[in-house]
């Protein structure tokens, strides 16, 4: 602020006003079922020329056996490769002609698969997944194919550092017994174990219509809607299901330092981890508020320092991300701070990281930081949502995790109802500075000493 | 000729507005209801074909230094104000062109347009030492995290480097060199300011829940007073011969996890019917599951993990088709690339089947219907056809240009330019560990920040 206007010729006005909020809600989607058992939650969004179609299944990781894991993987994507009707090409080719987008992965509660496309195509593309979901191929040599085409990505995963950051996250919270302590696509061990049978054997055990939820969101006023499901996923035939119990979950977030060493590496990427719960705990909100508070953009507390005064940083993070979820509450997420800095600031900046937190814990956030966050939380809703992909998305995410259908609405609610000195408590109890597992990928020969020398807890270094 | 996919495809009941103020701003508005919402996008008619010898990253490095301040906006007020009220924001920079927008909530459409105004008009009263200072160590380490620290990250940037001669203007790509970041100085900064941040020099777009005429009548309260310039130069030429004429290559030996086949083919400028012929023939070769490349490499052979064709568009300077092909197991270059070889040479003598037209166009259209589904992506590709082609409109009928496309285009531009002797070619052999650093893809621009993190 010290040049005097020598290039400042223009008029200046004051800060303009906000004008009057128009009224937005989440959308409240109509929820029905087909004959079948098959759960539809449908909701038309005008304009939303795209229709997004996220489909459920309850096929959970903690499902596969242990010598196979990635079954599960190989699975969802091997929807894609051929039914009763076509073959794998023809298959894609198909979908593709309509103009769409097909996905499918598994995660630790399921199996999500996700459409796009223009609703003038909607009956034939889901008519398509429909047969991948009633008569899938699984033909010996496509599965041979996925399962070498798995193995040959898990070098790549390995080398990208956030990747392996997570693998290694992952590790160390869970005990060995626990599905989620293993890499979710599975390990180079167990995928190789897995061919066409096995795959079947899941499918048989796991996949019915009674399991499944289709969310269908997108301009629908021109489409009869129920004659397509009746003559698409409504065909589908399937026994029924008993409700799998949802595994309680522990894990050891002692606090600690892994190093996963390259050598090297002009970057270390942080992962600051532990468990914490999920969206069916009422401290949820405050949570939200206090993790965008503390790491949510780049003028929350994390940046302020990390970034914007120290320059260590393109950006870190702090998130929650909900892992399993359970009807009676007993769900976890992953509750992290991430990101990376340069080799030599990687000692320097998990203190001032530190001291960030240590800060918070002591004196709090203050009125008008909670203020802005729910501003934003809370403001940025209407745009948030204006495509049908995601509003599908979150309306899936709550059927997975086991919420309301207007959980979303009210979270905006109780958001906006949340003060500082709940969200305060919150994100002291997310991120306790001696219970959070940091792992490090970078030179350990360059950032162990200084690591050490924080205090941070206990340090080991892994290779690979 | 492909169906389409809604009675007008993409420009379905769109319209857009122009205006120009006396300052030279052009504004282009376009009205849609159906969300509370509005979105601003701001192009400035400058990226990194416009730096110069020994400065390269400074378009990108300056974009940064537009969210420091102005003189109204204190330090981060930018992203401050308007996170604070409820919307999103961020700023980018290519090879063409810089950009800026925020998406508001609609009724605070009036702050985001003071914002832009302020920075546009006194930047230079908040810029000093330390934002810069701080800003080049945030833009290195922008570099190192999505170029350096990954595995194949520098790719781009190599194949950007043999497609483009020495002294091209294209010849370098938009995050610039650690040496150049480390060079600019204040003064340049400055001097970049006052010669391509003016009035005359930018599109203003805003799409969404507005009221046009009050819209512009806020744009002229703002902008209207903040005085054009005429000092800029044109870019340097970035005119090329249609082909190579013979082929580029270099082998890069460095700790990746697999073996790499990645080609750069030299194609038609943007805004040119060739150019959607191009973008046809890639999507059939090498765009999704079923296209020939993935059929033959990834399906039949069973040679790659990954393979596909992708596009950079470019205006002022040939675009590129992007080959990427990661090889599976112990597969050698060769096999993979006598195979990619043969695909193509079959292509140009058939051209597409019926079927694979009607297929990449419908694939087409729908990337246009999500472009032109948000109001954020309407705004950018308005600004993008005012900026570069002189005529916003062109934006709302892009769509219907090519699916006009016919399949004997197609096959004539792949018969013309996706030839060996028409392309750059970087081949990764992996080494094992020591000294060398890693990376991934898709590296034409750089942001202003990360995407936020979800809840």
């Amino acid at each position: 602020m010290t040049d005097t206007g020598i290039d400042v010729t223009m008029d200046f006005h004051p800060q303009p006003r906000a004008g009057t909020a128009k009224p937005w809600a989440f959308p409240a989607p109509e929820r029905t079922t087909l004959d079948n058992g098959l759960t539809v939650l449908r909701c038309d969004r005008p304009g939303q020329q795209v229709v997004a179609v996220e489909i459920n299944l309850e096929a959970p990781l903690e499902a596969e056996p242990q010598a196979i894991e990635g079954v599960a993987t190989i699975m969802a994507r091997a929807f894609s490769e051929g039914t009763d009707k076509h073959s794998a090409e023809e298959f894609a080719a198909e979908l593709e002609r309509c103009g769409a987008t097909f996905d499918a992965n598994a995660g630790h509660p399921g199996v999500r698969l996700s459409l796009e496309v223009p609703v003038s195509r909607l009956a034939k593309a889901l008519g398509l997944v429909a047969d991948a979901l009633r008569a899938p191929a699984f033909a010996d040599s496509e599965v041979k194919r996925l399962v070498r085409n798995r193995l040959d990505e898990i070098p790549h995963e390995l080398a990208n550092p956030a990747r392996r950051a997570a693998v290694q996250l992952f590790k160390e919270l869970f005990p060995a017994d626990s599905r989620m302590s293993r890499p979710r696509q599975g390990s180079e061990e167990s995928v190789e174990r897995i061919d066409a049978a096995a795959v079947r054997a899941f499918y048989d055990a796991h996949v019915r219509p009674v399991a499944t939820t289709a969310v269908v969101v997108g301009d629908l006023s021109g489409t009869d809607l129920d004659a397509i499901l009746a003559d698409t996923l409504g065909r589908w035939t399937g026994s029924g299901a008993e409700s799998r119990p949802v595994p309680p979950v522990s894990a050891d977030d002692t606090g600690r330092v892994v190093i996963v060493d390259r050598p090297g590496a002009v970057q270390t990427q942080l992962l600051i981890g532990r468990v914490g719960p999920d969206r069916h705990d009422r401290v949820w909100p405050a949570q939200v508020l206090g993790s965008y508070c503390l790491g949510g953009t780049l003028t929350s507390r994390l940046d302020r320092v990390l970034r914007e005064e120290k320059g260590y940083t393109y950006g870190v993070r702090s998130s929650a991300q909900v892992l399993r979820s359970a009807p009676d509450g007993t769900g976890v997420s992953l509750i992290a701070i991430q990101g990376s800095v340069d080799t030599e600031s990687t000692g320097p900046a998990l203190e001032d990281l530190w001291t960030v937190l240590r800060t918070l814990s002591a004196e709090g956030l203050t009125d008008a930081e909670r203020d802005v966050a729910v501003q934003n939380l809370v403001g940025v809703a209407p745009l948030r949502y204006e495509t049908a992909a995601a509003v599908a998305d979150t309306l899936a995410d709550q059927v997975e995790q086991h919420l309301p259908d207007d959980f979303q609405a009210q979270l905006y609610r109780r958001l906006a109802e949340t003060g500082t000195v709940e969200a305060t408590a919150a994100a002291v109890s997310a991120y306790p500075v001696d219970r959070l597992v940091t792992v490090l990928v970078g030179d350990a020969a360059q950032i162990a000493e200084p690591v050490k020398a924080l205090g941070i807890g206990e340090v080991s270094v892994v290779t690979g | 000729m492909g169906h389409t996919a809604t009675a007008q495809a993409g420009s379905g009941g769109l319209t857009a507005t122009e205006h120009r103020l006396a300052n030279g701003l052009r504004v282009v508005l376009s009205e849609d209801h159906l969300t509370p919402v509005a979105a601003v996008c701001l192009w400035y008619d400058v990226g990194s074909r416009h730096e110069v010898k020994g400065r390269t990253g400074l378009a990108h490095l300056f974009e940064h230094l537009m969210f420091q301040g102005s003189k109204q906006v204190q330090g981060n007020g930018h992203f401050e104000l308007v996170q604070g009220a409820g919307g999103s924001l961020n700023g980018t920079t290519s090879f063409e062109r810089t950009n800026y927008f925020e998406t508001m909530p609609a009724h605070q459409l009036e702050l985001a347009l003071w914002l832009e105004a302020d920075r546009m008009g006194s930047l230079l009263a908040a810029l000093d030492e330390e934002s810069m200072e701080n800003q080049r160590d945030v833009v290195k380490n922008e570099r190192r995290q999505r170029y350096d620290n990954v595995p194949y990250g520098t790719a781009f940037e190599k194949l950007t480097a043999l497609s483009y001669p020495e002294g091209h203007p294209y010849h370098h790509t938009p995050i610039g060199s650690m040496a150049d970041l480390d060079a600019a100085t204040l003064e340049d900064a400055r001097t970049f300011f006052r010669t391509y941040y003016a009035p005359n020099n930018a599109v203003l777009s805003v799409v969404g829940d507005i009221d046009p005429e009050q819209t512009l009548a806020w744009i002229e309260k703002y902008f209207g007073s903040i005085p054009q310039h005429d000092g800029k130069q044109p870019p340097r030429d970035g005119t090329l011969p249609d082909v190579h004429g013979a082929e580029h290559r270099e082998v890069v030996e460095e700790e990746v996890p697999a073996r790499a086949l990645m080609a750069a083919y030299r194609l038609p400028a943007d805004g040119t019917r060739a150019c959607d012929a191009a973008d046809l023939a890639l999507t059939v070769l090498g765009g999704g599951e079923s296209s020939r490349l993935y059929n033959r490499l990834v399906r039949r052979d069973r040679t790659a993990v990954a393979a596909g064709f992708g596009l950079l568009r470019l205006a002022g300077a040939p675009s590129l088709g992007w080959l990427d092909v990661k090889t599976s197991g112990d597969v050698e270059v060769p096999v993979i690339e006598a195979a990619v070889d043969e695909e193509l040479a079959r292509f140009a003598e058939e051209g597409p089947t019926d079927e694979e037209m009607e297929r990449a166009q419908a694939q087409l259209e729908r990337e246009w219907l999500d472009r032109l589904g948000t109001v954020a992506g309407r705004a950018d590709e308005l600004c993008r056809y005012a900026v570069l082609f002189g005529d916003p409109q062109l934006a709302l009928t892009a769509v219907g240009r090519v699916l006009e496309v016919t399949a004997d285009e197609v096959r004539e531009i792949a018969a013309a330019r996706l030839r060996p002797d028409n392309r750059a070619v970087l081949v990764y052999e992996p080494v094992a560990a020591d000294d060398t650093g890693d990376e991934a893809a898709d590296a034409a621009e750089g942001d202003a920040q990360e995407d936020e993190a979800g809840k």
